[in-house]
């Protein structure tokens, strides 16, 4: 009982934090799906180059641990820009070094997942769309893309629990997120109460995790209830 | 009406195509047969533009071309008097019976939506299929599916339509109903070019059948003749081995 207490005491001392976590997520999200976009219309080209380049590209981030990742940006970004710009970006946020970060490792996998999803839907139904001349584009965008969404959805779902769980070594250059806080508490408390303060973090990511988990369900029922009751 | 000369197509160094030419006139109905890997469809791809061809000329709506010339808007003006069914159908998933027919009237031609739809229902009247109308491709047979991917080719009202083996992924007890809505195309008096080895109906519904094989057309005319008297050695064998499995 004392336990349960001290870890809803707990929450309420991580959950300020959570808007960091938040932060660095949903622009990773945002931005990685975007460039996941980019690569993926790459890696579906006819020019051999972008396609070579893209397929390196995914093969080396996916290789990449997370915090490999955040270090190399983290002390590799400020030199490239010095270097290459003359620009000194060493007072910038350190949370933009997590959200560069994220954003090149959610990159990879949400850019493997577009592909296959746009070449689940058959080809035959581009051909269709401009044999009844409608332009690739139109048909991209009202014949495939739609069907390519609710294909991709689940695994999307997947990659973006992964990126929440990267996300959490946000605090190892020192952007106070969460999981930062919690070290705070732990050390506060001289080290006692550790896993009790754990625990209420851990609780936080499986709470976020299964809203996401929800949310992309009902996403999914709602395309399927609305081609049954348009069917009856 | 379309007329193709010389028209050629290979892949990585094996010819398909070796120089196809073809007169289609208004109101024909030409059975393309011939034994698998002939080229028939990829015959009928290229004449639509579907994949580029190699070489050979094309003169169709209002177009007087080397294929290897053809403009993107040269293009667009070939598929927009053409319809095109496919051996799988190819219908739209996300959209219903009606709305793959609207879709292109709508989208391509910017027909106002009330007006595509009285044409796009007109269109299943004439296939049978009035009642499907709210239907998604997943919930109709594949009949059913390949009668709607007709009535959007016929939808566009289009000089010609090309139909790719229409039947060909169909379960046997199908293959009846669409048959027989292409048969009524047919005798309305609708161009059409069918590939297909459905030798009932180049025999009783074309006018014309063009042989094909190793990428030539090696003998063509009308059905009777082909059926009964053909005047090639191939074309003898072709039907003695395709009418004894019927």
């Amino acid at each position: 009982m004392e336990n349960i207490k001290l870890i809803i005491n707990f929450l309420g001392q991580l959950l300020p934090a959570i808007n960091i976590t938040l932060i660095v997520s949903v622009s990773s999200i945002i931005l990685g799906s975007l460039l996941g976009l980019l690569l993926a219309a790459a890696r579906l080209s006819e020019s051999v180059v972008l396609r070579v380049l893209a397929s390196v590209y995914v093969s080396v981030v996916r290789a990449t641990p997370a915090i490999i990742m955040i270090f190399v940006v983290y002390y590799g970004m400020p030199m490239l820009f010095n270097d290459w710009f003359h620009t000194n970006i060493d007072g910038w946020n350190r949370m933009y070094f997590v959200i560069i970060a994220l954003t090149v490792l959610f990159s990879a996998p949400v850019s493997e997942i577009m592909r296959s999803a746009y070449e689940s839907i058959a080809k035959g139904q581009m051909e269709a769309g401009l044999m009844v001349g409608m332009t690739p584009f139109q048909t991209l965008y009202r014949i495939i893309l739609p069907q390519a969404f609710v294909v991709a959805l689940p695994n999307f779902a997947n990659s973006v629990i992964n990126l929440l769980k990267e996300g959490a070594l946000t605090f190892t250059i020192g952007v106070v997120d969460m999981v930062a806080k919690a070290q705070m508490i732990v050390a506060n408390n001289s080290g006692g109460y550790a896993w009790q303060t754990y625990c209420a973090l851990a609780l936080i990511y499986w709470v976020i995790s299964l809203a996401i988990d929800k949310g992309v369900s009902q996403v999914e029922k709602s395309y399927q209830a609305k081609r049954k009751t348009i069917a009856v | 009406m379309l007329t193709i000369e010389g028209l050629k197509k290979s892949y990585a160094g094996n010819d398909i195509l070796k120089g196809i030419s073809i007169d289609v006139n208004k109101g024909d109905v030409i059975s393309i047969i011939g034994p698998s890997g002939s080229g028939k469809t990829t015959l009928l791809r290229t004449m639509t533009t579907l994949e580029e061809a190699d070489g050979g000329h094309l003169t169709f709506a209002g177009v007087d071309k080397d294929f290897e010339k053809l403009t993107g808007k040269e293009v667009n003006t070939i598929r927009r008097n053409v319809g095109f069914v496919f051996q799988n159908y190819n219908l739209f998933n996300n959209k219903t019976a009606l709305q793959n027919i609207t879709e292109g009237l709508i989208v391509a031609r910017k027909v106002k939506k009330s007006e595509a739809e009285k044409i796009a229902l007109k269109a299943l009247e004439r296939v049978g299929l009035t009642d499907r109308k709210n239907h998604y491709p997943s919930q109709l047979s594949g009949g059913q599916q390949q009668r709607v991917g007709i009535a959007r080719a016929i939808a566009l009202n289009p000089e010609v339509i090309f139909f790719d083996e229409p039947t060909s992924a169909l379960d046997p007890e199908l293959v009846g109903e669409v048959l027989k809505v292409m048969q009524d195309l047919a005798s309305s008096g609708t161009t059409m070019v069918v590939v297909t080895h459905q030798m009932s109906f180049a025999r009783d519904v074309s006018n014309r059948v063009i042989f094909m094989a190793d990428g030539h057309i090696v003998e063509q005319g009308a059905p009777k003749a082909i059926f009964e008297k053909p005047s090639e050695q191939r074309t003898k064998k072709f039907l003695t081995d395709i009418l004894a499995n019927v």
